[in-house]
């Protein structure tokens, strides 16, 4: 490939290559080499991200009344009369009349900060960010560690990512889905979520979303022949087209993983809708795949390699010692003296060596002796 | 594609699924973690060459994963399985994991140990014939225990090991001079077969007393249960239905049982008071014996309330029937027992 984005080699040259599985759940012999968009940089930082935004679009608003609570003339008592200093309802002749008003700890009074519709409900993210997290959740379901640590039940499933030949978009009963999904060794994960189908607990079970489950596979087509109507009622498994992939469903929760049965034209589309690092999206204009800042991730798979142990110096001692724990004072120990003034030994030397040669001097520059003179001077 | 550290770090940091958090540190809840712990060493998800030692009906399998079949979870682990002899299977290990890091092999070797110890222990347990402890259920026993005794009245074992007997004394199958019988028994079944030989009148006769006491049979041993507390109330019903025969040795029976002076009391006082005795008592009977074939036909049920029923459960008895029975003494004697009874419930 011409060298169109910096200095960025494919982690892969040699792409490896999908097997596709048939009606029968059968090896075919076709395959599909794997689309780039399953080696994108897989950042569950970003993903949690953009899920969280993602999710909040989907809210309604919800507010009290504005007046709600505040729809009395009240006035405080004041101090003397023996009762808290809280405005209390006028008038009399019911029950009311007395009774506090207009606090957030009042019965009957405005709560706390009103809730108000014009909160921002939705949250808007950059586009980038979004096909980039999208981008990491494909590639993350093509990792069958994340697919089995998320939950679903892949044990018996013959390889990952999942691909089943085309004519399973053609399917129209749930009977053949079915028979599909047991072929593939991917029903475990349907059986799964019926198990798990319970109450909910608390007020939701009286608003509509009574009842909760897991997720199961997510099936993505290209086009629809009928395979919408031949999965859709099985419990928890869901239906997307390839052009259209939903961050929400493929990481479900915000967290990476889910598992997903592709059919053959869907996975070759996978090119078209993602593009490569090289190459520019089809569907998403002018786009390429995010380039990972470090090609292998594993950090302490690198750290712990051969090639490094070998050139890395040796590590120091776990724990090291303090220095200078103790302060010695310089003018009384010479070595400390010399650490803060290197000059010193010098003249320190000087000094002593000085003291030596000016004995010696004196020696010689001394008066004559008085032996000496007395042998001068008698005559 | 495939990364472990980055898979450790989304499934530490994010969510896994066999994680279980505990005040003693975080476990794993994967089957195939040799060590039971969550940590970056040991997790069996990110870690692409792993290793493991698991037992499965009995035999013990060395697990390995490479990072080659990563993308095959049917295929993830390869099973060897290893030899029952401890040392053999210690150098299965070594074999294998050669050139594997260090501390997997000596876990694995580890848990290899633990295994064969517990298995050693279930088998020798096995062998012991604990006694396994089952619980009372107060319900079933209490149902359980009715029934019997309700199942037993309804038998009437006394009554078919009579029939039994006197089929048996019949059919002369103890000979001509049978032992402990009462005479008078033999007497009447010798005059029987007499009779029997005799002409072919006295079939009428034979005939209708089959009938009757097919009659008396059916209505004894249909649906209708007897009371629960039976022993003397329906000794005083089938003496009344049966023939002549039982209720001599009936009569016998009684008289053993009950208390000395009652039975002098009670014979002085009979005499006069057979008739008006008899009478009263037979109303009553007839009466009890209307309601308790309402009873019975209304409650199919069995009446398992526990309680007695005020009236003895007897059998209907024809006005025929006390025509055909000439003699008086049998109902005499059932008017004493009867009355007998009711002296002895009543006391």
């Amino acid at each position: 490939m011409e060298d169109v984005v910096g200095s960025f080699s494919p982690v892969i040259a040699a792409r490896p290559v999908v097997s596709v599985f048939g009606l029968t759940g059968a090896k075919l012999d076709a395959t599909v080499p794997l689309p780039s968009v399953f080696t994108a940089p897989i950042r569950p930082d970003l993903v949690q991200f953009v899920h969280k935004n993602m999710a909040k679009n989907r809210r309604q608003a919800y507010a009290p009344k504005q007046q709600a609570g505040e729809e009395t003339s009240a006035e405080s008592w004041g101090t003397g009369r023996a009762v808290a200093r809280i405005p209390r309802v006028g008038g009399g002749g019911t029950h009311r009349a007395g009774q506090a008003a207009f606090g957030n700890m009042t019965r009957g009074g405005r709560m706390f900060a009103p809730n108000k519709v014009w909160r921002k409900w939705h949250i808007r993210t950059n586009s980038n960010q979004k096909r980039y997290a999208t981008a990491s959740a494909v590639a993350a379901s093509g990792v069958a560690a994340l697919v089995s640590g998320r939950g679903h039940r892949i044990s018996g499933i013959e390889e990952v990512p999942l691909v089943v030949s085309a004519e399973v978009e053609s399917l129209s009963k749930t009977k053949e889905a079915i028979a599909l999904l047991k072929a593939l060794k991917a029903y475990a994960d349907v059986q799964k979520v019926s198990s798990t189908r319970s109450i909910r607990a608390g007020r939701g079970k009286m608003r509509n979303r009574r009842h909760r489950q897991r997720r199961g596979p997510l099936v993505v087509y290209a086009q629809d022949a009928g395979i919408t109507r031949a999965f859709r009622n099985l419990p928890g498994v869901e239906l997307v087209d390839v052009t259209r992939l939903n961050l929400l469903q493929l990481a479900p929760g915000g967290h990476l993983g889910r598992f997903v049965i592709w059919t053959q034209p869907a996975f070759e589309a996978l090119n078209a809708v993602f593009g490569s690092q090289t190459e520019a999206s089809a569907q998403k204009k002018g786009y390429t795949l995010p380039v990972p800042v470090i090609t292998n991730p594993d950090i302490s798979r690198l750290i712990t390699s051969d090639e490094i142990q070998a050139v890395v110096r040796p590590s120091g001692a776990k724990t090291q010692r303090r220095p200078f724990t103790q302060k010695k004072n310089p003018l009384r120990n010479t070595q400390v003296l010399v650490r803060l003034n290197p000059y010193a030994q010098v003249l320190r030397r000087a000094e002593l060596l000085g003291k030596n040669k000016k004995t010696k001097k004196y020696a010689h520059k001394k008066s004559a002796s008085a032996k000496f003179l007395q042998i001068l001077k008698a005559d | 594609m495939n990364n472990d550290g980055i898979v450790w770090e989304v499934l530490n940091n994010q969510f896994c699924s066999f994680k279980v958090k505990t005040d003693l540190g975080n476990l794993c809840r994967h089957p195939y973690n040799v060590t039971g712990r969550c940590n970056r060493r040991d997790c069996p998800l990110a870690n692409s060459k792993y290793a493991t030692v698991r037992e499965h009906g009995g035999r013990i399998y060395l697990c390995m994963k490479t990072a080659e079949r990563a993308h095959i979870p049917s295929k993830h682990w390869e099973k060897i399985v290893l030899p029952k002899n401890f040392a053999q299977a210690i150098e299965v290990i070594d074999k294998e994991l050669v050139y594997w890091p260090g501390w997997m092999i000596n876990i694995c070797k580890q848990r290899l140990t633990r295994i064969t110890q517990y298995l050693i222990r279930m088998r020798r347990l096995k062998l012991k014939n604990k006694t396994t402890l089952v619980p009372i259920k107060k319900k079933l026993e209490r149902r359980e225990k009715s029934r019997e005794i309700r199942a037993e009245a309804a038998a009437r074992l006394d009554q078919s090991i009579e029939k039994e007997l006197l089929e048996r004394l019949k059919s002369k199958a103890y000979g001509d001079q049978p032992l402990n019988v009462n005479e008078s028994v033999w007497k009447e079944i010798l005059e029987g077969d007499a009779v029997e030989a005799e002409s072919d009148v006295t079939t009428e006769d034979e005939l209708e007393d089959e009938e009757e006491y097919e009659y008396e049979e059916e209505t004894g041993s249909g649906g209708r249960l007897a009371s629960e507390f039976v022993a003397d109330d329906s000794d005083a019903d089938d003496s009344d239905a049966e023939d002549d025969d039982d209720l001599e040795d009936d009569m016998e029976d009684f008289g053993d049982m009950s208390p000395p002076e009652f039975s002098s009391a009670e014979d002085d006082d009979s005499a006069s008071d057979e008739d008006d005795d008899e009478d009263a008592v037979e109303d009553d009977e007839e009466d009890s014996d209307m309601d308790d074939s309402d009873e019975s036909d209304s409650a199919k049920k069995p009446i398992s309330k526990g309680k007695r029923p005020a009236a003895p459960a007897a059998r209907p008895k024809p006005a025929k029937r006390t025509k055909k029975h000439g003699p008086r003494v049998e109902v005499e004697y059932e008017t004493e027992s009867a009355a007998r009874d009711t002296m002895l419930t009543n006391w």
